[in-house]
């Protein structure tokens, strides 16, 4: 799962980069919303904004993303507590406030709900066939026996899940897997496409040539 | 409360008694002037009576029976006014036949007379032998015509004084009433909201009120805005390295060996308390919070708190209805006081009095020296805090207004003790919440 932090603390930056890039996800930091709004282009599946920053308000930014039509989830990442702060941060396109100071576990916990809402699943279990996949585990079962994926084709498999139905392309899901800092050549999705048809089976992942992969509903 | 005077029933009550007081003195007042009036006309009427008689009677002198002293043949009737023509020697020649056979006047006096009360007589001369002629009213028959003009006029008098008392109480209500729409709108008047402005008055002595009273509530906004501004900035202040702190360490604990993890545990702990500290002291300083009420124990409480360098004792369970975070801000200031002034122990002990419950906590330090004891006393008595004390006692203090109660110092032999006094249980009952174990992880 792809994440973009706009934080400027940077010890609470740094913290929550490593905690969460420990926890699987691939994260980018952008420390002012000047660094932001070059990447907000990108794709990701969860944004988290800090209302208060050096060079404006988070708010105005996602307020900006979504009278632009991105439905990207966001979570706001702020010490205003305030009950008319929490309405008017919801009220303004956010998916859900979390009030610093926080537990990292609650965030990476907020993060999973918020982009399963997003795909349309309640559950942290999403099922496909004789595959199931546990979002919180970071696990994939074949008739109920674990898969041993490995770190990428999970985030792969996860990408492409929590998309089910739609066709991503090999730059998104290069983008959403590997990040920007990736160096990795053009071939080692197909790779990993492969690793995960031969641990889940032939028939979950379908490649549609020249547009990119898909996960069938 | 001490009952107010009211401007309506002054206003009214004044302007009533001056109404009917205003009445009577006119009535008065017509009475006398009519009275006099009355009787300057009826005497005018009986000289003039008189003088038209003369001119009758002088003209058929020689015809009339003047030695006879009887009266003139007349019709039966209720005789007003009667006449005498009188001799020289005070004998009657001749009158009218209600008037009395004696001489109505004994002296030899011209013009008005009264005599005894029973008659008015308007004398004059008849005829140059000496005879006069007497013109007479009756006193009761004026009297009674005096009486019932006097009477009717002044009436009429008291009657308008009594009318306008009542009207005029009407319109004082009546021109009070804006007064009382003003307090109305006064009441549902809420400066927070930029769009609540007084609606236009209706008296022009309003309008200074109305914009006075808008002016205060603009300035009341204003400053409410700049604390929410400058409470935004100091939530951001102390919650961002916190969260980064908070952060940091749960990384940590889940990087390191499992023989640092208790140690890491107990520093995540104590990260969380000073999280809850914080947010309490935010709480505290906000304008409008409210305590969150739940069932505590406050030995428990004191037991989590994460200080070092001192040792802290608690007796026994002291379960109480208070707001854990905001006692917790007040233990760690006191304790940090205790630290500051030398002390290595503090004791923590609690009384139930009633409706309040003391917590006392006292410490083994250099104490406080009386003149200054007597001087902080005072000042936490008057929550005059502005350079009269630390942040501790100021801190410690609001927590136990916040609470329905109060700090005081205590005079002891050694170190410093003080009483915290808490209102045992909220205001309203219901607001109170269910038990809980540890306050919640996040007020958000």
């Amino acid at each position: 799962m792809r994440l973009l932090l706009l934080e400027d603390d940077i010890l609470l930056g740094e913290g929550l980069r490593d905690f969460l890039r420990a926890d699987g996800y691939q994260l980018d930091w952008c420390r002012c919303l000047g660094e932001a709004v070059a990447l907000q282009e990108e794709l990701y599946d969860v944004l988290l904004v800090d209302w208060q920053l050096p060079d404006g308000s988070g708010l105005d930014w996602v307020r900006s993303l979504r009278r632009h039509g991105n439905t990207t989830p966001v979570i706001v990442l702020t010490a205003r507590d305030l009950l008319s702060d929490r309405i008017r941060g919801l009220d303004t396109g956010a998916d859900d406030y979390l009030v610093k100071p926080f537990d990292p576990e609650e965030l990476s916990a907020r993060i999973r709900a918020v982009r399963r809402r997003a795909s349309g699943s309640a559950g942290s279990r999403l099922i496909f066939g004789d595959v199931e996949l546990d979002l919180t585990d970071r696990c994939a079962y074949v008739d109920g026996v674990r898969a041993n994926l490995t770190a990428r084709e999970w985030s792969l498999t996860e990408a492409l899940a929590l998309r089910a139905g739609r066709i991503v392309s090999k730059s998104d899901l290069d983008a959403l897997v590997l990040g920007l800092d990736s160096e990795v050549s053009s071939n080692s999705l197909e790779v990993h496409v492969s690793g995960i048809r031969r641990k889940l089976g032939r028939n979950l992942i379908e490649t549609l040539r020249g547009l990119g992969y898909r996960i069938s509903k | 409360m001490k009952q107010l005077p009211s401007i309506r029933q002054r206003l009214s009550r004044t302007l009533i008694s001056f109404s009917v007081a205003s009445g009577i003195a006119v009535s008065a007042v017509v009475w006398l002037v009519v009275q006099h009036e009355v009787d300057e006309l009826l005497d005018n009427t009986l000289q003039e009576s008189a003088e038209i008689l003369f001119g009758l009677l002088s003209f058929n002198r020689e015809r009339l029976p003047l030695q006879s002293g009887g009266s003139l043949p007349a019709p039966t009737h209720d005789e007003r006014l009667v006449w005498q023509i009188v001799g020289p020697s005070k004998n009657v020649l001749l009158r009218s036949h209600r008037a009395p056979d004696q001489a109505l006047v004994g002296r030899e006096t011209r013009g008005f007379d009264s005599i005894g009360g029973n008659w008015r007589v308007f004398t004059m001369a008849f005829d140059s032998s000496g005879s006069l002629l007497h013109v007479a009213q009756r006193g009761d028959a004026r009297r009674e015509a005096r009486l019932q003009a006097a009477g009717l006029a002044a009436s009429a008098a008291l009657l308008v004084g009594l009318l306008c008392a009542v009207w005029l109480g009407s319109r004082v209500e009546k021109e009070l009433r804006p007064l009382s729409t003003l307090s109305d709108a006064v009441a549902r008047f809420d400066p927070m909201d930029v769009h609540s402005m007084l609606s236009d008055v209706t008296r022009a002595e309003l309008v200074p009120m109305r914009e006075a009273i808008n002016e205060l509530g603009a300035r009341l906004a204003k400053r409410l805005a700049n604390e929410r501004a400058f409470s935004a900035h100091a939530a951001h202040a102390l919650r961002t390295p916190l969260a980064g702190l908070m952060t940091q360490l749960a990384i940590a604990q889940r990087e390191s060996p499992p023989e640092v993890q208790p140690r890491l545990e107990r520093a995540r702990e104590a990260a969380n308390r000073l999280r809850r500290v914080v947010t309490a002291l935010l709480t505290l300083f906000r304008t409008g919070a409210d305590v969150k009420w739940q069932s505590v124990d406050v030995a428990a409480l004191v037991a989590q708190l994460p200080f070092d360098g001192l040792s802290v004792v608690t007796e026994r369970p002291m379960p109480m209805t208070a707001d854990p975070d905001l006692l917790a801000a007040a233990f760690l200031n006191l304790f940090d006081n205790s630290l500051r002034h030398g002390a290595s122990v503090v004791n923590v002990t609690s009384v139930a009095e009633e409706d309040r419950m003391h917590i006392v906590v006292s410490d083994d330090g250099h104490g406080i020296p009386q003149n200054q004891f007597e001087r902080l006393q005072a000042a936490l008595q008057a929550q005059d805090y502005e350079g009269k004390m630390g942040l501790g006692l100021m801190l410690a203090d609001l927590v136990a207004r916040a609470h329905g109660g109060k700090l005081s110092l205590i005079s002891s032999a050694r170190g410093c003790t003080v009483d915290m006094v808490l209102q045992a249980r909220p205001p309203d009952r219901q607001e109170m919440a269910v038990e809980v174990q540890a306050p919640p992880l996040n007020r958000a």
